[in-house]
């Protein structure tokens, strides 16, 4: 079995990064108000340009060494979605994957030969899938998941940082061969290792400073003088790990968020930030193939509370723009009751449809072009007024309503249509009031309306009556009649039984 | 003429000469590219147009109420469906009626824009994701500017914000996305709108209206209706006659 570990350092500085990753070149260091250091804000991560400046400095100490410092506050938020995306680069070259700890992924890169390429070939497959997702990440590959760590905590050495145009760059990998394993595990040292403190002191006191050294003595006698923790040690310094990869199923949300320095309370500056995570949430469907069919919306407000929504898509996409009109529009028709503080998009997936070519005739809309109008339609007049008409099953005239648009895929052979030209009726909604005089025989002779809706009645026929719906809260009852008005127009008139009112439900044309 | 490329000049100057004087010129391609017309479901009218509505061009039916322009709207949509083709239908009056008519229901995607504005924007976009033909229903609204104030009359100047405008030439915007996207545009309007920027105009005048039985007597419908329509302006054929046709009317 190859395992390879794919591992994300810094989680906060790379998290910081994928957000803004024109600051790689700038001193940059991202800090963190937090209760250790006497409640001062302390150095999470920095930057090669912060010369001097390391993790676990206060904020004061950075400053007197690089005055230039830029800082940012560490979001959990982006931590959160840039250990997902880590998951997602994973999953996209094996499907065998096992998430340890946010930013640790173990994956499972056995045959892999035939479709990638040899063990270095799929490390650096490993670390592009990365990079495309705008994560930086080092990257081991090796027998066993605790020499592919090691490995990859090896390879971190030579991690760079690249701004690139979908985040943060310049990862780095390794790979230990079995032939070379013992030779890598020799050379060790022992504080490359996440020891306990307990353990790790009594080994300097015996004089051991490298995982060859603790190889070299008998696993035995170890263990019974330094407990169990050194017998793991030791089988882990002659390379047998025997740890089984477990992988886990993925979940289906994809999850961007970002937390607001200030309170936003209005939409304009929530559109600056919806936009870069429905970028950054773009470019991670794109990289598997994937489109959002559901998105979710969730809002922390100021006073702690949290505002959420779901965005019923009319067609699977990952159009930005489409997406980002359908957020405003939401936004807009139902505005939170207080400011907005931190944002989280979540997207529930679906498979991209690819398009067949067909041989002859001419290309038609791709599934995906047709998911991508309807979105863009949706955004531009309402997603209420897109779709596939259906009648309703009602007893209302000309009632109408709308449904998912999903057409079937093209016959393979069009049979022509034996069609007959019939007067069509276009229904007006909501129907029009008129003033209808009648002669003593209720035979309509006058039709006073708005515009050319009315005139001399010169032919008509009827009455035809509907009675229903009179177990509803809006009971029809009516009496129709075709009306031929002097001007030529044909409508369909109708009075209601109840009030005696008249009603123009549609013009024939 | 046509010359083997061994036989052409081999002198570069000598082979320019002939190719300023048009004497040498570009085969056509073996099989010319010809898309398939989508038929209206009227023959005579697919006649008088060269086999139905070219995909890649605007066309435009305009005519009163009563005279069968939404018939003939809905007999195009209901023949492109039926042979399997993706079609849009926007509709700004909220007029489209689903009840059984022929066309397959699952195959057009029905939009209803606020206002005329927004149904150009919603057309480009319709015509932009290759919709074989997109039917553009002005039947209720004018999309018309309003007419220019004369020069001399002075205006009250408001700070207000504009109303959303339809552009310099809308018209000029669908035609070059419907040739560019090769999608049938059909536009309805009791005015014409689109002027030279539609390969066809079809006009259509009412006719008299056919009932059935006695005025005032139980019994008696409306049957349909005559109207006669004629391609009056085509680019590349002639004007067609007078073509009568009947609207038979479904029982609702």
């Amino acid at each position: 079995m190859k395992i390879a570990c794919l591992w994300v350092p810094e989680p906060s500085l790379v998290a910081a990064l994928r957000a803004e990753p024109q600051l790689c070149t700038e001193p940059l260091a991202v800090v963190q108000a937090g209760r250790d250091l006497g409640g001062r804000a302390h150095v999470l991560g920095a930057t090669g340009a912060a010369q001097g400046v390391a993790a676990g400095q206060t904020l004061a100490e950075a400053r007197a060494i690089c005055p230039r410092l830029l800082t940012r506050e560490a979001s959990p938020e982006r931590e959160r979605a840039a250990a997902q995306a880590a998951r997602e680069a994973a999953d996209a070259v094996s499907p065998r994957i096992e998430e340890t700890a946010p930013g640790l992924v173990y994956v499972d890169v056995s045959g892999l030969e035939s479709l990638i390429g040899d063990d270095r070939a799929v490390a650096r497959e490993l670390v592009a899938a990365a990079e495309r997702v705008g994560v930086r990440g080092a990257v081991g590959v090796a027998a066993s998941k605790s020499v592919a760590r090691l490995a990859a905590r090896a390879a971190s050495a030579d991690l760079t940082l690249e701004a690139t145009r979908w985040g943060v760059g310049g990862g780095a990998f390794r790979v230990v061969s079995p032939q070379e394993q013992r030779e890598f595990l020799a050379g060790l040292p022992l504080d490359a290792l996440e020891l306990p403190d307990e353990l790790r002191e009594s080994l300097r006191r015996f004089g051991l400073q490298t995982l060859g050294e603790v190889a070299s003595l008998p696993p035995g006698p170890l263990a019974a003088r330094l407990g169990p923790e050194a017998a793991l040690l030791s089988r882990l310094a002659r390379g047998e790990d025997t740890t089984a990869l477990a992988p886990r199923a993925e979940p289906e949300r994809f999850e961007e968020g970002e937390e607001l320095e200030w309170d936003a309370s209005s939409v304009e500056p929530l559109l600056f930030v919806w936009k870069a995570l429905l970028d950054r949430l773009a470019q991670r469907l794109c990289a598997r193939g994937l489109m959002a069919r559901e998105l979710y919306l969730q809002l922390r407000l100021a006073d702690g509370s949290w505002d959420e929504r779901s965005l019923d898509l009319a067609a699977p996409t990952r159009e930005v723009a489409a997406l980002l009109q359908l957020l405003r529009l939401s936004l807009e028709g139902r505005p939170p009751p207080a400011g907005v503080r931190a944002v989280r998009l979540s997207a529930v997936v679906t498979r991209e449809v690819l398009e067949q070519m067909p041989l002859f005739g001419p290309r038609g809309a791709s599934p995906t072009q047709l998911a991508t109008a309807v979105a863009r339609l949706s955004a531009l007049v309402g997603p209420e007024h897109v779709g596939r008409p259906q009648a309703p099953d009602r007893w209302m005239p000309f009632a109408a309503g709308c449904g998912k648009f999903a057409p079937p895929p093209p016959p393979r052979i069009a049979v022509p249509a034996h069609l007959e030209l019939s007067l069509a009726a276009r229904a007006l909604r909501p129907p029009r009031t008129a003033e209808v005089r009648c002669d003593d025989s209720g035979i309509p002779l006058l039709v006073i309306g708005e515009g050319a809706l009315g005139g001399r009645v010169v032919a008509s026929a009827g009455p035809w009556r509907t009675v229903g719906e009179w177990w509803t809260d809006a009971p029809i009852a009516l009496d129709a009649y075709d009306l031929e008005l002097a001007g030529g127009l044909l409508i369909r008139a109708a009075r209601e039984l109840a009030t005696g009112t008249w009603r123009i439900e549609a013009v024939y044309d | 003429m046509t010359l083997p490329a061994r036989r052409l000049p081999k002198d570069l100057h000598a082979l320019e000469e002939l190719l300023r004087d048009g004497q040498v010129r570009r085969a056509p391609a073996l099989s010319p590219r010809k898309e398939r017309a989508l038929p209206t479901g009227f023959a005579a009218l697919d006649a008088a147009l060269g086999g139905g509505l070219a995909r890649g061009q605007l066309h435009e039916i305009v005519g009163p109420p009563g005279a069968g322009g939404t018939a003939l709207v809905r007999a195009a949509l209901a023949s492109a469906t039926q042979a399997g083709e993706n079609c849009a239908l926007i509709d700004p009056g909220d007029a489209f009626d689903p009840a059984p008519c022929g066309i397959d229901l699952d195959r057009l995607l029905w939009v209803r824009p606020r206002d005329p504005v927004q149904a150009l924007r919603t057309a480009e976009v319709a015509l932009e994701a290759r919709f074989a033909l997109v039917a553009l229903d002005f039947g209720d609204v004018s999309v018309l500017p309003p007419p220019r104030q004369p020069r001399g009359v002075i205006q009250v100047v408001r700070f207000e914000k504009k109303p959303p405008s339809p552009g310099a030439s809308p018209w000029a915007r669908l035609a070059r996305r419907a040739e560019k996207h090769g999608g049938a545009l059909l536009v309805l309007a009791r005015a014409a709108q689109a002027g030279t920027f539609a390969a066809a105009t079809i006009e259509l005048e009412r006719g008299r209206a056919q009932w059935e039985g006695r005025q005032g007597a139980p019994g008696r419908f409306l049957r349909g209706t005559n109207a006669v329509g004629a391609v009056a302006r085509h680019k590349r054929m002639p004007p067609s006659p007078p073509l009568p046709f009947h609207l038979k009317l479904e029982p609702t």
